[in-house]
This record gives C-alpha cells, structure tokens and sequence, in this order.
C-alpha cells in the first residue's frame, strides 16, 4: 500500500468520504470534510506514520495531494 | 527551601499558553515538572529548556489526552520514570466551535474527551501515582461553563462537565489525601484566543473588563500555585474564578458599549 493510499484510506475514514471523490486536486471542502475532519486525519496520519505534521505546515495545504506530499516527505525523510 | 523542592508535577497541555505558565510557576517554587504537549512539539521543546533554567528537572511526554489509551501510556510512562507523582494541572483542551445546531457527535465527544473525560482519567491515574504521599489536583475551566459565548456551546458544556467532576473528584479522593480543585478564567491572552479574535468573536476584552487588562497566563499560573500549597487545604472542589471583575460586574459590558 503507497503512503497516497494509506492516507487516503485514514482520511475516508474519519471524514466519512467516498474514496472515489477523493483526488490529489480535491479541496477538504470539496470532499465535505470540515475543520475537525481534518484535525482528527492530521492527528490519525501522524499516529500511523509516527511524524509530525505542524499546524503551520497544515494551513499551508490547498488539497488533498499537498497533504499527501507532505506525508511522502515526512515519511521518506525517516526512511 | 522553596515550597514546592522534591515535588513532582504534571501539567498536561505544558507545551504553549496557560499551562506553561503554570509549569514556570511551578518551578519557580522548586517543582520538578512533567510536561505534557499533543500536537505542537517545538513549542514543548522549548518550554523544557526554560524550565530548566530555573533548575528543575523536567521531563517530556507526548499524548493526546482525549484519547484513554494514550492517556494511560503517559502515566505508565510517569510512573515507570519517576515512580510517583504529587501535582496534576488538567490543563489541556480543545473544542469545536460552532453554532449549537451544528454540533454533531463527533464534535460532542471530542471536545468533551479532551476538556472533561481526560480530567477524570488522569486524576484516576495521578492517585494512583500520589498514595501516601498526598497531592493537589486542579483542572482548569472557563467561564463558558456557566456563560453563554458565540460558538462555545461544545466548550462551555465541556468545562461545565469538568467543574462536575472536579467538584466528585475533591470529596472522593479525600481519604487519598488529594485535594482538588478548579481555576476558570475570561478571555486569556493565549495563542487559542486569537483564533476568537480572528473570527470576530472578542472584542475590546479590556475594555469590558472592570480591572481594565485582559487576564494573563500569569494570572491563571498563580491561583492554581496557591491552590497547589499547603495554605489552600481547606478549599476543596471550588472552581476559583480570574476574571478581573467581568462576573461581578456584568454591566461593564453596557457601560463600554454605551460610550461608544
């Protein structure tokens, strides 16, 4: 499973969100997932990956593939 | 000897705001300090280094207290290093805010795990920690607990909930020989409080408020150090108010306007 999917899956998950909306361009509004949506899939996304996403770097993201990009980065930095 | 010399105390949500505060309180009395931080680390990293500058040993632990499990992990940890603890400061919260009408149950539950249900989890476990050796625990609430705010309905309940449990909390651990009690403040100058100035929702705090200043960490540090003594013994499941005179004068607000 690629870093995309698994996040992808934790995301779908909390936000309860069709993974067939779910696209690299999609905004967390475009895929109805509101604020707590978003701070419980920061909070799941660190927990699995066991990485720090900071609130800074977070508000920074205009979609779904920024937040991926970041988890790929993060991920791949710990190797 | 300063007061509070071989004392070991954990402030949960350490890491930033009111509950740095009261870790520098704290050890500033000789405290050694457990800071606990979620979510921002730097932040956290950074109060351990100022912490020990006032020759205290401090120690760091991650957890996100709405969540029992790494609730329990923190004090296993705690016990594990240090085998015992004598102050808890259930200080960290969250909350969503919204309109009552759009609170559903996820935010219900968790604004309500992280602000109450973790205050109960945590003094269960510090008891534990404090047997034999008595101990002082103080949650921190806010006035949204008994007033009504714009989008603080979650909140305000949370901490209603938490002033609750701290009220059972302080005659239940009595023969443990655990005080308890709660500090709630106004409108704290924080970093969360911008978020409400961002949307509009303080305004001219320091105008309405009869002593004329916005309440500091400091403020909030201070009430819960005395509460933290041996000469608050007799207050016990009081929830502490540090407004500045906002309850007591309600009119103040009127006034203000009036003269605009």
């Amino acid at each position: 499973m690629t870093v995309e999917e698994q996040v992808k899956d934790i995301v779908s998950k909390i936000a309860h969100i069709d993974k067939e909306i779910m696209s690299r361009e999609a905004t967390f509004k475009e895929m109805k997932a509101d604020s707590l949506d978003v701070v419980q899939a920061l909070v799941a996304v660190e927990e699995t990956f066991d990485i720090e996403i900071p609130d800074e770097e977070a508000q920074k993201f205009r979609n779904f593939g920024d937040f991926v990009a970041f988890v790929e980065q993060e991920v791949s930095k710990k190797g | 000897m300063k007061p509070l010399e071989n004392k070991l105390a954990l402030i949960t949500g350490s890491g930033r705001g009111i509950g740095k505060a009261i870790a520098l309180k704290l050890a500033s009395q000789g405290c050694d300090i457990v800071v606990n931080y979620f979510r921002r680390r730097e932040a956290a990293e950074q109060t351990v280094e100022e912490l020990k500058q006032l020759g205290v040993r401090v120690d760091l632990v991650k957890a996100n207290v709405g969540d029992p499990a790494k609730i329990d992990e923190m004090f296993d940890t705690i016990a594990e290093r240090h085998g015992h603890l004598d102050i808890l400061i259930s200080n960290a919260a969250s909350g969503v805010g919204r309109p009552i009408m759009e609170i559903d149950s996820k935010a219900w539950d968790w604004t309500l795990d992280i602000n109450a249900k973790a205050l109960l989890l945590c003094a269960q476990r510090a008891s534990a920690l404090m047997e034999g050796r008595g101990g002082k625990i103080v949650s921190i609430s806010s006035l949204g607990s008994k007033f009504v705010w714009p989008t603080y309905a979650a909140v305000g309940v949370s901490k209603a909930a938490l002033e609750a449990v701290t009220r059972y909390l302080a005659i239940e651990f009595i023969p443990k020989g655990i005080s308890v009690n709660a500090v709630s403040a106004s409108a704290v100058e924080t970093e969360a409080l911008k978020f409400y100035i961002r949307e509009g929702l303080v305004k001219d705090v320091k105008q309405t408020t009869p002593v004329g200043r916005m309440v500091t960490p400091e403020d909030v540090a201070n009430v819960v150090a005395f509460l933290c003594s041996e000469e608050a013994f007799m207050i016990r499941g009081q929830t502490i108010i540090v407004d500045g005179g906002t309850c007591v004068a309600p009119w103040t607000s009127i006034v203000a306007k009036g003269e605009d």
